[in-house]
């Protein structure tokens, strides 16, 4: 990562100073909204073989074995809406909008396995999950950058990144699962 | 001048007087046995104060009087200049007595049976002021007829300019109700009674807490519906029981042909069953017949309680209407109308989450009343009508609706004029707008970016306004819109409103397998059609109803479904009538009708195509509920009949290759500001220094889309290049768009019998006006 030398470089390497800084600053303010103290708490999950993270201030609550009634013409990446004691929460695939093959595919009204029902102030959905994990504790500071071999589609959705027993687990941003659909149609 | 209605701002002063009035009450109690309690005395003339200001805002100007003398007094024994001691507590009851029988009758005309004058005169000499007590005497001749001169008082000039009406309707309103008066001493004991009488009476409630109450009994009327479902699954297993008994003896008769040894071995086995059938269906028709009756008697508990909450959040329209009379003086001055607004019905009470939807629809309907309906005075007079207008605002209950009215007497709307313009900005087709009955046209205004204007200016024509209110009424508050309308006579805008946006009837009805819920108000009709009945049109399908033929489309393609059950029989359509338009939904399968409770479709969810929210059936299935506007819009964009949605201009002009405008413009700098302006907007621009240099340019064979012209240029005017283009009968199809510095009304007006299709003045010129406008008119 130092400059290369010549002009190219230079701009490759300040384009890449721009992204890591919108990333630090992305990330400083998703800490703001945790609880400050030194360690975040994480709720760990798979899609297919893959790790990753919610931070565990914005989950809700575990939901298993529900009904998915399949609603027409959203984004893919929704698969329906479930009731849940009386409220309608949307659920959400994660694993296609962060282009993770995952085991859980879309079939109408069928039942699925598991999902973590994540909330903020303005929004709620329930994301399906092949596994779900443990609640570990981090350090703050052990949340580097999201991997820089992610394309940008995924980028967007990652927060961040945190090495955990051997293996490399993704922190997933909220804020961007949680954004509101169709308020602009 | 129109009837302002305070009385709920009243009713607000009203409850804080009330805990006010206590706290003043109590406090001379606990002074008279600790008079030097400073704490105590502070928060007193905090609260007299607060009194004072509070009357003064409503126009109850006895009251504030009575408050400024007891602070007058309670200053002095603040400060020591005064001791306090039983005279000051016996004048101040005397005070507040009065203040609460004023409070009680506010705007009554009982109100001027309170002694203020003689309150408010020993309260002064108790403040030992001489020199104050002259100007409580000028200030305080508390009969009703002396009010107007109140609007002299700067604090109280804004509430207090209505204050003549207020006392008047408020007088009209209430006589029925106020009470007898007792005579002379009674009114101290009176007084007391009504302040207890309130406090015990009222409540009040954040409306948080009313919501999270009606969240709770919607749920029970969700497993109510869920209850009922379940008293027709067991008659439906009481009925299966009877069968398997009638079947059970049919075979006990053929048994008896058995031999006689089998029969004994059977006999005991065969006792025990018979028994056995006899019970069950004798227990299960009584279990069925017992959870029916508890059903239906829980349901008009259930219902009871239902409208009871519902109650609960119910105010009266004035809430709302109260604020029109001033936009009606606005909007009369703006469109320099002349206009009277008559409010009828303001306390027909409707659902607190309906008011606050049902605002924004009746501000764009009156000022489209005032601004097309209200003909200028000089017409009216000449058409043999009074020369002011009259608006007339009324709303009533009709079942569970409310219906709003707002009438005019204006000029009416012109069936055919809609007609025309809709057909020229592609809404419609020429043989759908031959085919629409006059109501169905008058419907048409309420399209999405819809004008009749034969000119577009700042103000109007712009085609913004009525949609919203369609937006409002139909798709938000679950409502109906009709338009009567005579030409010539005038307009009645009648808006329907169901009392709760809870719960609504629904078709429900299946599509590849899943569950749909459709509003039964847009539902014109349901039938199960022959395939052989659908004929084939230009590719599209197509049924005759009723002398009519409505274009038909798979709900299964507008909501992106894959179904292929084509069932061989006869094709389910629900026919939906909706802003002048009809189409046949071909469904796969009707469910039924029933009651349905309506749910968002969540928080993350904001916005769905075709979806307009979701509701839980009997057994917590899911159902989706159909959004009857997106599916119009979306199934006549499927069967060709729009032509093009105004909705994306931008991207028609685009499909159709740059479009090209010729700019008349003598002055260097506009010509070239305006060039600019459409060339980045990705438009070919010609430009012609004159009129006359312009008109030459188009006969010799130059077709642009739109003509910009300025007005004053030599050779040849803007004013004569329009009359030009419009006398010629291969040009008059292009519109012209005036733009100049000439303002003035009647420049405007000749503008407009030039022929002129818009008209900028350049006082609000810009970009978007200019793009915006000529994107209008060439679509």
């Amino acid at each position: 990562m130092t400059p290369s030398g010549g002009d190219n470089g230079d701009l490759r390497y300040a384009k890449m100073q721009d992204v890591l800084r919108a990333r630090a600053a992305s990330l400083a303010q998703s800490q703001e909204e945790e609880v400050s103290v030194d360690a975040l708490g994480l709720l760990l999950f798979r899609l297919g073989e893959e790790w990753y993270a919610f931070p565990i201030d914005g989950v809700r609550e575990i939901y298993n074995d529900f009904m998915v009634t399949r609603i027409p013409r959203v984004p893919e990446f929704i698969l329906g809406v479930v009731n849940v004691r009386g409220e309608i929460v949307s659920v959400t695939d994660l694993g296609t909008l962060i282009r993770v093959p995952s085991r859980t595919h879309q079939s109408i009204e069928s039942v699925m396995p598991a999902a973590i029902i994540v909330a903020n102030e303005s929004s709620v959905t329930a994301v399906v999950v092949d596994e779900i994990g443990d609640i570990v504790e981090v350090p703050h500071d052990s949340i580097e950058a999201a991997l820089s071999t992610l394309d940008k589609a995924q980028a967007e959705f990652m927060a961040g990144s945190v090495y955990l027993t051997g293996r490399l687990v993704g922190l997933v941003n909220l804020r961007k699962i949680l954004e509101p659909i169709g308020e602009t149609v | 001048m129109v009837e302002f209605d305070r009385s709920a701002f009243i009713a607000k002063f009203q409850e804080e007087a009330t805990d006010l009035l206590q706290r003043l009450n109590e406090g001379i109690i606990t002074l008279e046995a600790d008079p030097s309690n400073r704490p105590l005395i502070d928060q007193w003339l905090r609260d007299a104060h607060t009194l004072k200001g509070s009357s003064r805002m409503v126009g109850l100007m006895e009251i504030s009087d009575i408050a400024h003398r007891m602070e007058d007094v309670m200053v002095k024994v603040r400060d020591g200049d005064m001791t306090y001691g039983p005279d000051i507590t016996d004048a101040f009851f005397e005070a507040l007595d009065t203040v609460v029988f004023l409070a009680e009758h506010a705007g009554k005309p009982t109100a001027a049976e309170a002694d203020v004058e003689g309150v408010t005169g020993r309260l002064a000499v108790l403040a030992g002021s001489t020199e104050g007590a002259t100007p409580v005497k000028a200030e305080t001749p508390t009969k009703a007829p002396d009010l107007p001169k109140r609007e002299a008082e700067p604090d109280a000039a804004h509430v207090a300019m209505e204050a003549p009406e207020e006392a008047q309707v408020t007088a009209s309103e209430s006589e029925a109700e106020s009470r007898p008066v007792a005579e002379g001493g009674g009114k101290r004991s009176k007084a007391d009674d009504t302040l207890h009488s309130k406090e015990q009476t009222t409540v009040r409630i954040r409306t948080s807490q009313v919501d999270r109450l009606l969240n709770l009994v919607s749920e029970v009327v969700i497993s109510q519906i869920k209850d009922e479902q379940r008293v027709r699954d067991l008659r439906g297993a009481a009925a299966g029981a009877a069968d398997a008994l009638q079947v059970w003896s049919r075979i006990k008769t053929m048994l008896s042909a058995l031999p006689h040894e089998a029969q004994t071995a059977l006999d005991a086995d065969l006792h025990v069953l018979d028994d056995l059938l006899v019970e069950q269906r004798k227990h299960i028709v009584s279990l069925a017949k017992d959870y029916a009756d508890d059903s239906s008697r829980i349901s008009t508990v259930v219902s009871d309680l239902q409208a009871r909450a519902m109650e609960l959040r119910m105010l009266p329209v004035s809430t709302v209407f109260n604020t029109f009379p001033r936009a009606m003086r606005d909007l009369a001055k703006t469109f320099k109308k002349d206009v009277d607004l008559i409010i009828q019905g303001g306390d027909t009470e409707l659902d607190k989450k309906v008011l606050e939807e049902i605002n924004d629809p009746l501000v764009h309907i009156m000022r489209n009343a005032v601004d097309h309906g209200i003909e200028p005075s000089a017409d009216r007079v000449a058409a043999g009508k009074p020369a002011k207008g009259t608006i007339t605002l009324s709303a009533r209950q009709e079942g569970d609706h409310i219906v709003i009215e707002i009438a005019d007497d204006g000029a009416g709307i012109d069936p055919e004029r809609v007609k025309a313009a809709a057909v020229r900005k592609g809404y419609i087709t020429e043989s759908e707008a031959k085919a629409l009955s006059d109501r169905e046209a008058r419907y048409l205004i309420f399209e999405k970016g819809f004008s009749t204007a034969a000119i577009i200016t700042e103000i109007s024509g712009r085609g913004v306004g009525m949609d919203v209110v369609r937006e409002f009424v139909v798709e938000r508050l679950k409502g109906s819109l009709d338009i009567d309308s005579e030409f010539g006579r005038g307009s009645t805008f009648r808006l329907t409103i169901p009392l709760t946006l809870a719960i609504i009837r629904a078709l429900l009805l299946r599509v590849g397998g899943q569950t749909f819920a459709l509003p039964t108000t847009s539902i014109e009709e349901t039938a199960r059609v022959e395939r052989s009945a659908v004929i084939k049109v230009e590719g599209h399908e197509v049924i005759r109803r009723q002398r009519r033929t409505v274009p038909l489309v798979h709900l299964r393609d507008i909501l992106g479904i894959d179904s292929t059950s084509d069932a061989n029989g006869k094709i389910p359509i629900a026919t939906l009538g909706f802003s002048g338009h009809r189409i046949g939904l071909m469904v796969d399968e009707f469910v039924g009708e029933q009651q349905i409770v309506i749910k968002t479709l969540g928080s993350h969810l904001k916005r769905v195509d075709n979806v307009a929210g979701v509701t839980i059936l009997g057994a917590g299935e899911i159902v989706p509920i159909l959004n009857v506007p997106d599916l119009m819009e979306n199934g006549r964009q499927m069967t060709g009949l729009r032509v093009r949605h105004p909705g994306h201009v931008e991207k028609d002009v685009k499909h159709k290759g740059p479009g090209r405008i010729l700019i008349c413009e003598d002055s260097f700098t506009t010509r070239e500001l305006e060039r600019s302006i459409f060339e980045a907007a990705g438009y070919e621009v010609e430009t012609a220094t004159d009129g006359a240099i312009g008109l030459s340019r188009l006969r010799e064979g130059l077709v642009p889309d739109a003509v910009v012209t300025d007005v004053q240029m030599p050779n040849m005017t803007g004013f004569e290049l329009t009359r030009a283009i419009k006398a010629d009968n291969v040009l008059k199809a292009i519109p012209v768009i005036i733009v100049t510095s000439l303002e003035r009304d009647e420049e405007k007006a000749e503008g407009i019998s030039a022929g002129a299709d818009a008209y900028i003045t350049k006082s609000v010129f810009n970009q978007d006006t200019l793009l915006d406008t000529v994107e209008r008119l060439i679509r």
